[in-house]
């Protein structure tokens, strides 16, 4: 029998969806056994060219051009898309920084800091370009299942799977939504 | 059906509420939920939300239940699928439309927009956030304002209006750039506020956060478990209501009853101490008893070896050098069990013949007076401050002692236009007062001397004269109040205010003066008798005690004085005491008590909830004791005349003894066991 590929990547956050999941105990065992797991972050792959997915996930908002172009291709290669946590679906803690200019950001970060000693800003055609602003992930495409949270349970990472692969759309009950 | 309600059917039910009332309100009534984020059951309905939108009639427009009146009739739907798409989209463009990031806002798990984000099941925005970034405000010790989470809802405009009366929030500018602004746009720091923190009560979002509270405090407990507990505020003496929310035996916020249907005019706001300060650690906790050892430093020790050594010290004292060798002080800030179980513990169990409160002196000044009984409070309750038309404030700072006093003032002032007057070196935090005369507190008598001998040429000879009347145009017709007046070093433009507020006063019709420690801290009674006479000429014959309210030293220094632990003579420190026992409740005002009796004091055990500084250096024995939060207690209002228990908020830590506790099975090794 073939299984359903999933693809999950991690964008503009700091992977503690991806810890989340990972904490989902035997319900991990239960998952992997009905599905195909093409590309994550945990198999530390580096390219990005996606199969055609049943879902794709994402985690963390976006924040910088490689991101943009991540979400747009994992969308266009997967049925359903499914965006973890309060970065991926209303900006998160990385909106601070919407506050400054990206300059002032770079700045502060590789030269201001107090730490730093003869720091630069680095510059170099391999490096993204950053956003003027770090965004969710529904400004740039479509999303069909949000599970906010930061970062979201693994009961709610689970519930959404669950109901993925009995072919529903969930929207997260009441008493497994949090937005911290 | 009763003459005045009507029939109404809500969600297919029929319900009969009373006409006039709204639809939230007969919809709460029966049970039935309607969400709301603007609208607070203790304020004016406002409207503002449009959360609690529901559907009358079949009409395309929904309505906003919490301002509509219900009418006969009227077919109500509380919930389908367009009120609630509805009700989403308004919170989602409460979400956009600032920086609601719930990881990093205080107030996350205590957030009423945030849980009805959870119960609309907001998983997403449809809308895009501006991202747009507003002001904090900052300027305050205790209340931070995010304007980055304010929905601009307007409870606490209202609440500031209608509960504090003290009107310094509003909202400023227009559209997108609506803000909640302090006075004319004064940061809070400068503004008027005082504090009160019933915004932070009020505010659904965490846009007025506390800031003696840490994240962790509400992030760490799980809301299911927290408790709430209804208990009073002991540390003035108004007994204020509140609402303590504990976790885990962890103190996590204390709220004012916002009840208005009291006897209380303050309408159950707090000040900043009793919401604020109450959270702050008042310093290091004893955790274990500690007896000074042969090298002169304390050493842990437990309770049994503590008890016998302070009962063995102090019975050998008692036996050896008799009854007066055995001091006694306790803080006024205990509750009346403990004071009365201190009184018989040191009366009957060591005969001591000294035994005080740390504000004894303020008793005896009062007992000095003409008028004053030993026990009885001659004067006015603090609650008659709204029916005032004048209100003289000398001798008192109660912007200090008693911030709900001079909440309550302030309120009149705004409310009903009264006259205010203020004496003293410090203005005390009022911003309207008519009258405010700088003097020093030495002399502040000579001028209050001055204003009863105008008071009685204004006032001249009325039909019904006050008791003592004769007395007081005889010893008024003594006073040269020109030269007081030159004493007192006021300028000419303060003397022409003086003038105006003695007229202001002689012609008021219910005036009031609230003073005290200005003249009950000095040992001469004199200043206080004058301003005993004054009340009473005005009072006098509508009632029959002056119009004065004492602002005493502690929160329970009524009910100390009313227990009769002041000594009526002064406890004279060339009296070589042996041994004493100090109780105290680690509260502010109880540092001065080294410089009194305590110093004269050979052995020392001290029972206190924390390290008492700088007792701590003198004491032999400390043994520790629950704060007042930590145990059931009655205290007696500042007036004296209520008498209110004040549960515990919650329970003190494992190893601590209860304050009955140690004092029984100290009166018991000193020999007296009650019956």
């Amino acid at each position: 029998m073939k299984l359903p590929k999933i693809a999950t990547v991690w964008l503009e956050g700091c992977s503690g969806c991806h810890m989340s999941f990972l904490d989902m105990d035997e319900d991990l065992l239960n998952i992997f056994s009905r599905v195909e797991l093409t590309d994550s972050p945990i198999t530390d792959f580096k390219d990005f060219n996606f199969q055609d997915v049943a879902l794709g996930i994402i985690e963390g908002g976006i924040a910088n051009e490689e991101q943009v172009e991540i979400a747009k291709k994992l969308r266009e290669k997967s049925k359903i898309l499914m965006v973890w946590g309060d970065c991926a679906v209303f900006g998160g803690i990385n909106t601070l920084r919407n506050a400054f200019s990206t300059q002032e950001i770079l700045q502060r970060g590789y030269i201001e800091t107090e730490s730093t000693v003869n720091g630069a800003i680095p510059v170099h055609e391999s490096l993204p370009v950053l956003l003027e602003k770090a965004l969710p992930v529904n400004r740039f495409v479509t999303v069909d299942v949000y599970v906010p949270g930061c970062p979201p349970s693994p009961d709610a990472i689970a519930y959404c799977l669950n109901e993925i692969l009995q072919g529903r759309i969930p929207v997260l009950p009441t008493d497994m939504m949090h937005f911290d | 059906m009763e003459a005045n309600t009507i029939k109404i059917t809500m969600d297919g039910k029929e319900i009969f509420p009373e006409e006039g009332m709204s639809i939230l309100d007969a919809a709460r009534q029966n049970q039935i939920r309607i969400p709301t984020l603007c609208h607070h059951p203790d304020l004016s309905a406002f409207g503002g939300c449009r959360l609690c939108m529901v559907e009358v009639d079949g009409a395309p427009r929904l309505v906003a239940s919490c301002v509509t009146p219900v009418r006969d009739g009227m077919e109500i739907i509380t919930s389908n699928e367009k009120i609630i798409h509805s009700r989403r989209t308004i919170l989602e463009f409460l979400f956009a439309e600032r920086n609601h990031n719930c990881m990093i806002c205080p107030d996350s798990g205590d957030c009423e927009l945030q849980s009805l984000a959870y119960e609309l099941q907001m998983d997403h925005l449809t809308v895009h956030s501006s991202f747009d970034t507003f002001p904090m405000d900052v300027t305050s010790p205790y209340l931070a304002l995010d304007h980055n989470r304010c929905i601009l809802c307007g409870r606490c405009v209202r609440a500031c209006r209608e509960i504090s009366g003290a009107r310094v929030l509003n909202f400023i500018h227009r559209g997108p750039d609506s803000r909640i602004g302090f006075d004319f746009d004064d940061t809070r720091g400068e503004s008027t506020c005082h504090a009160c923190g019933v915004c932070l009560q009020t505010c659904p979002t965490g846009a007025v956060v506390n800031r003696y509270r840490t994240h962790y405090s509400v992030k760490g407990h799980d809301k299911r478990q927290w408790r709430k507990t209804e208990s009073c505020c002991p540390l003035c003496g108004l007994l204020c209501a509140v609402t303590a929310t504990t976790a885990d035996n962890t103190l996590l916020k204390i709220e004012g009853n916002l009840v208005k249907d009291t006897d209380r005019p303050d309408g159950g706001q707090l000040c900043f101490k009793g919401r604020f300060e109450v959270l702050k650690t008042k310093g290091e906790r004893l955790t274990c008893p500690m007896v000074r050892n042969h090298d002169g430093n304390l050493e842990a020790t437990d309770f049994q070896t503590a008890m016998d050594l302070v009962s063995e010290k102090l019975n050998t004292i008692r036996d050896n050098h008799g009854k007066d060798a055995v001091l006694g002080l306790v803080s006024s800030m205990c509750n009346n069990e403990t004071l009365g179980q201190f009184k018989d513990l040191m009366v009957r169990g060591w005969h001591s013949g000294a035994i005080d409160t740390l504000d004894g002196d303020h008793f005896r000044t009062l007992l000095k007076t003409r008028r004053h009984l030993p026990g009885s409070f001659d004067e006015a309750s603090w609650k008659t401050i709204p029916d005032s038309d004048f209100i003289l404030i000398t001798g008192a700072s109660p912007g200090r002692t008693h911030p709900a006093i001079n909440s309550l003032i302030h309120k009149t002032i705004l409310e009903k236009n009264i006259k205010v007057a203020v004496i003293g070196n410090s203005n005390p935090g009022l911003p309207m007062t008519s009258f405010f005369l700088p003097i020093t507190r030495e002399q502040e008598p000579l001028l209050i001397k001055a204003m009863l001998k105008h008071t009685v040429e204004i006032i001249g000879s009325p039909a019904q004269k006050a008791p003592d009347w004769n007395r007081i145009c005889k010893e008024t017709d003594l006073i040269d109040s020109a030269k007081l007046l030159n004493d007192s070093g006021l300028d000419k433009a303060s003397k022409m205010q003086f003038q105006e507020m003695v007229k202001a006063y002689a012609t008021a019709v219910t005036p009031l003066i609230v003073t005290g420690e200005g003249f009950t801290g000095t040992n001469d009674p004199s200043g206080l008798d004058d301003l005993l006479d004054l009340a009473m000429l005005k009072t006098y014959p509508s009632a029959t005690r002056p119009g004065i309210i004492l602002l005493k030293p502690f929160g329970n220094s009524a009910g100390a004085w009313q227990t009769g632990i002041p000594s009526i003579e002064p406890l004279s420190g060339s009296v070589n005491w042996k041994g004493g026992l100090f109780i105290l409740s680690g509260e502010e005002g109880e540092a001065h008590i080294l410089s009194g009796p305590a110093s004269a004091v050979d052995f020392l055990a001290v029972i206190s909830p924390f390290f008492p500084d700088p007792l701590a250096r003198r004491a032999d024995i400390l043994i520790p004791a629950p704060t007042w939060m930590e145990e059931d207690g009655t205290y007696t209002s500042l007036d004296g005349r209520q008498t209110l228990l004040k549960p515990k908020l919650y329970d003190p830590p494992n190893h601590i003894q209860h304050m009955q506790d140690i004092l029984s099975s100290l009166a018991e090794k000193a020999g007296w066991i009650p019956a």
